[in-house]
């Protein structure tokens, strides 16, 4: 690529590249601004009233359209998801990566099998097993209930918010275990050797020492599993019904299977926006860790 | 202020491989002492099992007479510094340097005074709020030496410390580090993989070989009197001559070799042990420094010149390396650069037999 042929032919790619990725972004966000009638007449245009339209699509996205709730709902459960998913995945790699007993090793394959299974597989067999387990924490918690003077309640991890972040956690663990731990491995054993003749023991040479160094594999982790959880349709359609447990993607769904009834599409772009926004902000933020994040695990896999 | 010793030490690693065997040494107090050897001597685990971040397998190693077998390494009172330096990346050398004593939990102007001071002696001081990325080499291994006597442990251990910095630095760090012990007046164990660092710096020098000590003594000692042809041939750069030959004794006098290279032994060689291998195969060693050309030497003794073909020569300065073979023997002398050779000319040399050494070959231990 040293020659200008080469470059030029480069950045025409990588101009092609950005216009097919930022065209269809900007026009969901102009088309968010436009009301149903106008994005019929001329799907491709300026909205004709920037500040009416985009109020009312909004307010009515936000409000009538309970995105408000839906909004929060998915913050509570991703933001939960990534707080449990990473307290567990960061020691878990970290012992992993540097234990090489036969034992770890088989462990670790053990975990990174878990990416081979298929989702949909598992729909059938987690629904009997949540069942069961709702049954067998309400029989376990009954007394508790009881001693707060609640009797007859019925614990259930389908359609519920602790269900759903309880999947979410599993599903998520092979892979982010597989991030971190080949993130771990890239780490010098001499830094955890010299905080343990510093004076740490096994627990403050992970916190003090070896964690903050993981950073940018953490952060590579999160936002990975952020995008995916923010965005996670398949199994919130399956484990979640009631409407106020409903998470964005959900929402957004209900939003264009209203258009059955009366085709709003001001207010589903509007929708749109406010489900991709999140995701863009925090790339924005940390896109420097992720790119550190992925170069430096791919250096030492 | 501590000894050292290791009794019966022995390192199995998962999968049986034998590190260390029979290593049995007293570090006395205060002493600077050197464990070198080539890669996989076991050198490192040695260091390493005094330190607490290799399990012992079978023996005791104490500390000021206590023994740590079991003791942690954050209760061994010892200090390390690492090939890499092992700096913290997420710290500042300030951070760096106070970590140990605030996990110690020193009092805060206790632990700044520390720090200021060890930074003066290393000359340091305005790097305190840097962080390592910023350092250059000479600097980054400044810092893991100042986390290190920032704690005044009872011993200091370095892992060949010297190894990532270029030449010059390090003969430069060299001093500083023997200046260091100097001041310190602490027990140091120091690993390296080069003889010259090891001749240079310690009080006494451990030889290893194969996870075991061939010898242990003060520089000059192992310089002049090896126990074995490890040694003889791992002390000293360009290494000491081993000539393959016969013992043979001849009115009296004692002889190596024959034809091509034949000279009459010392008497002051000739004890009991040289008279067993009479007529026998031995292995003659001679340092380059002990070969020399007939201009060098006032008096030529009788029966100690040898005629041979200077093949390469390599001037280092105010010596030069001649590259020699006699016969089916090669051989390295140094010489004073002044004086003129032609390469594939023949030329006489003469052997201080004085400072020759021979060997068995079946043992490979010393009879001289």
């Amino acid at each position: 690529m040293d020659t200008s042929g080469g470059r030029f032919l480069l950045y025409v790619c990588l101009i092609a590249w950005l216009l097919a990725v930022v065209l269809p972004f900007g026009w969901v966000i102009v088309t968010s601004a436009r009301s149903t009638e106008e994005i019929f007449r001329a799907p491709f245009g300026w909205p004709e009233d920037w500040s009416g339209s985009l109020g009312a699509n909004y307010r009515k996205a936000w409000v009538k359209s309970h995105f408000e709730d839906y909004f929060l709902n998915s913050v509570l459960v991703v933001s939960s998801s990534l707080a449990l998913l990473l307290a567990i995945a960061c020691p878990a790699a970290y012992a992993l990566a540097r234990y090489h007993s036969r034992t770890f090793r088989w462990l670790l394959v053990y975990f990174l099998s878990g990416m081979m299974v298929p989702v949909q597989l598992l729909l059938v067999p987690l629904f009997f097993q949540y069942k069961d387990w709702s049954e067998a924490l309400t029989v376990a918690l009954s007394p508790l209930f009881a001693w707060f003077g609640q009797n007859h309640v019925e614990v259930s991890l389908a359609d519920s918010h602790p269900g759903l972040v309880l999947l979410y956690v599993s599903l998520s663990l092979s892979f982010t275990l597989f991030i971190l731990t080949s993130f771990f491995r890239t780490l010098p054993t001499e830094l955890y050797e010299a905080g343990i003749i510093d004076g740490c023991g096994e627990f403050r040479a992970f916190w003090t020492v070896m964690l903050p160094l993981a950073k940018p594999g953490v952060v590579t982790a999160a936002i990975f599993n952020f995008i995916g959880l923010w965005n996670e349709y398949f199994l919130a359609l399956v484990f979640i019904n009631t409407d106020k447990y409903k998470t964005l993607p959900l929402g957004l769904a209900a939003v264009s299977i209203q258009a059955n009834y009366r085709s709003d599409f001001g207010l589903l772009f509007a929708g749109l926006v406010i489900v991709m926004l999140p995701t863009l902000v925090v790339y924005i933020f940390l896109q420097r860790y992720l790119t550190q994040g992925i170069t430096l695990g791919a250096l030492k896999g | 202020m501590a000894e050292v010793s290791f009794k019966g030490v022995k390192k199995i690693f998962p999968g049986g491989i034998v590190a260390v065997e029979e290593f049995n040494l007293e570090v006395h107090d205060k002493e600077f002492l050197i464990l070198v050897g080539p890669s996989g001597c076991g050198k490192s685990t040695s260091l390493r099992m005094v330190a607490g971040l290799e399990e012992i397998t079978d023996g005791e190693i104490s500390i000021g007479g206590k023994v740590v077998n079991d003791v942690p390494p954050k209760d061994r009172d010892i200090a390390m510094v690492f090939q890499n330096y092992a700096l913290y990346p997420h710290m500042t050398v300030y951070k760096n340097m106070a970590f140990g004593l605030k996990l110690r939990k020193y009092p805060k102007a206790e632990i700044d005074k520390r720090v200021q001071e060890a930074a003066q002696i290393l000359g340091i001081p305005d790097l305190l709020d840097r962080k390592p990325k910023a350092l250059s080499g000479g600097q980054r291994q400044r810092v893991a030496v100042g986390r290190a006597i920032v704690r005044k442990p009872k011993v200091f251990l370095f892992d060949e410390p010297l190894s990532n910095l270029d030449a010059k630095l390090r003969v430069q760090m060299r001093t500083e580090i023997s200046k260091l012990h100097n001041r310190l007046e602490t027990t140091m164990i120091y690993v390296t993989h080069d003889q010259l660092e090891a001749m240079t710096m310690g009080d006494r020098i451990v030889v290893m070989k194969d996870g075991r000590i061939m010898q242990v003594d003060d520089p000059i000692t192992l310089y002049d009197h090896p126990k074995n042809l490890f040694v003889a041939g791992f002390i000293g750069s360009p290494p000491m001559n081993f000539i393959p030959g016969r013992l043979t004794s001849e009115g009296g006098a004692v002889f190596f070799g024959d034809g091509h290279i034949r000279v009459q032994l010392d008497e002051r060689l000739l004890n009991g042990q040289v008279q067993g291998f009479m007529n026998r195969n031995v292995i003659f060693g001679i340092r380059p420094e002990d070969i020399n050309d007939t201009q060098e030497v006032r008096e030529i003794r009788p029966n100690t010149s040898v005629k041979a073909k200077v093949e390469v020569i390599e001037p280092v300065g105010s010596e030069s390396i001649w590259y020699l073979s006699a016969g089916p023997a090669t051989f390295i002398a140094k010489v004073n650069s002044h004086v003129r050779a032609e390469v594939n000319r023949e030329k006489e040399i003469v052997f201080n037999v004085a400072k020759a050494h021979l060997f068995d070959p079946a043992t490979e231990s010393a009879i001289v």
